[in-house]
């Protein structure tokens, strides 16, 4: 028996309460007199794709000012209808996302993958109340590097895809508005992805999976 | 179902509005090559979900807030009014934080002297008429010759610069300093000749009372708009203490 087997059997990996939930919505019309409060709530999910796209703390830091500038600038351009109707959430993404493509074209590639992001702290806090034995802490930050680098191998627009998809955990239609591409694309895209990510981490995600998957049979 | 139309499902699975869930469940469940592939499939997809949310360094939304000021100060422009003064007219750039230039008149011609402030800002500029405080600032100068530096905006200028100019409004109306005495006041004693640059670029003229600083031996030296100019704001503020 494969050791995804429970995870087939009830198919909990599919339920949306796996998916990242949406932050609260910015209340009122975005625009230029309540950007503080835009910034407070988005600027931890704009920084995340950042650091995911990139794999570098400081490239993500300023993909994600230069994005929010991007955005002010943008924003105390618009007329008021045009702020009444615009979708923020995907919009910031698609900024986040454009300055990241620019900023990585004019770096060499290389410097990329070789950065480790997984802040073994963080993890440590974040587990520190299950009942993981510290070996298996170490392992978790040990897999979760694994999987960070595999995500930074991928060409950039299935790199964009895939973290848009299963980290950000936004829907087909939501990444296809944030890349200007097809709903067909983007699915077609998540797909390559995933058939390359299989490749790279190939056995490891069986031992990822089973470990994690014991942790939350325990939680039941 | 076939096997390749499961496989094209399974990402949307994940939406739990697919209308076709029950047949893909259906056929996985009875064909074990799909089910290997869709394990690996979710295996990937759960790797992904679980990488932990980074967390942003605690500096970066005041970093963000600074960034988005210092590019919104780049594309707003100043405003600049003509003011009449005991000086003649002035050209007065200033913005919501404060005033930011002041400018004698060198009959020059107002757009001339429009290009000349938009150079030395940095940014453009728009013609306009002085509000309220503008005026009252630029009146009251002229009559008590104390300025309201709480409405004056030199922020753009080197930490250095900013020292210079406050250290110069130390010195009483109706008195002069040396550039010496400004250096020692800042507790820079040997940045004579640095204040003296910052003198000759002084934005703000008269608010900042450049004209009252002379040269050790009681000499005018140097004013960006002429001696005599210096020599006729200083006699305003009932000076005789100086050397032509």
């Amino acid at each position: 028996m494969s050791a995804l087997a429970p995870i087939l059997g009830d198919y909990r990996l599919s339920a949306p309460a796996m998916m990242p939930q949406p932050v609260r919505p910015t209340k009122g019309v975005p625009g230029p007199e309540n950007f503080e409060v835009i910034v407070d709530d988005y600027q931890r999910r704009l920084y995340g794709f950042a650091l995911r796209m990139t794999g570098n703390r400081e490239d993500a830091e300023e993909i994600v000012q230069d994005s929010f500038v991007r955005a002010y600038r943008a924003l105390a351009k618009m007329d008021p209808q045009q702020r009444a109707e615009l979708r923020l959430q995907p919009w910031l993404y698609t900024i986040t996302l454009n300055v990241t493509r620019n900023r990585l074209r004019s770096k060499r590639p290389t410097n990329v993958a070789l950065d480790s992001l997984a802040d073994p702290d963080a993890l440590l806090n974040e587990t520190q109340e299950g009942p993981d034995q510290p070996e298996a802490i170490v392992d978790r930050a040990a897999d979760m590097v694994l999987v960070e680098q595999a995500l930074l191998q991928l060409p950039m627009h299935l790199r964009a895809a895939a973290t848009l998809r299963f980290v950000e955990g936004r829907s087909h239609p939501e990444i296809a508005e944030i890349l200007n591409q097809p709903i067909g694309t983007v699915k077609s895209h998540v797909h390559r992805a995933v058939r390359i990510l299989r490749r790279i981490l190939g056995p490891q995600v069986g031992r990822i999976v089973a470990s994690e998957n014991s942790t939350i049979e325990e939680e039941d | 179902m076939r096997c390749c139309d499961v496989e094209k499902l399974w990402d949307d699975m994940r939406d739990a509005l697919q209308p076709h869930r029950d047949a893909v469940i259906k056929h996985l469940r009875a064909c074990p090559p799909c089910q290997e592939l869709y394990e690996q499939y979710e295996g990937i997809a759960y790797c992904l979900t679980c990488l932990p949310p980074p967390q942003p360094p605690a500096t970066l939304v005041p970093k963000i807030i600074e960034h988005i000021r210092s590019a919104v100060k780049a594309t707003v422009p100043d405003s600049v009014a003509k003011i009449d003064s005991p000086l003649g007219l002035l050209f007065v750039a200033f913005r919501e934080t404060g005033i930011t230039y002041v400018a004698l008149n060198r009959d020059e011609g107002d757009e001339a002297a429009f290009q000349r402030i938009k150079a030395r800002l940095g940014r453009s500029v728009v013609p306009s008429t002085a509000p309220a405080w503008v005026n009252e600032t630029l009146t009251a100068f002229f009559r008590t010759h104390v300025s309201r530096l709480d409405r004056v905006d030199i922020s753009d200028l080197t930490p250095f610069e900013q020292a210079t100019l406050r250290a110069t409004a130390k010195i009483p109306a109706g008195e002069v300093r040396s550039y010496g005495w400004v250096a020692a006041a800042m507790g820079q004693p040997n940045a004579a000749r640095a204040v003296g640059g910052v003198m000759a670029r002084n934005p703000v003229p008269l608010l900042y009372p450049c004209h009252r600083v002379v040269d050790s031996t009681g000499r005018l030296h140097n004013y960006e708009y002429g001696l005599d100019v210096k020599a006729r704001i200083l006699e305003l503020e009932g000076c005789r203490s100086y050397k032509r």
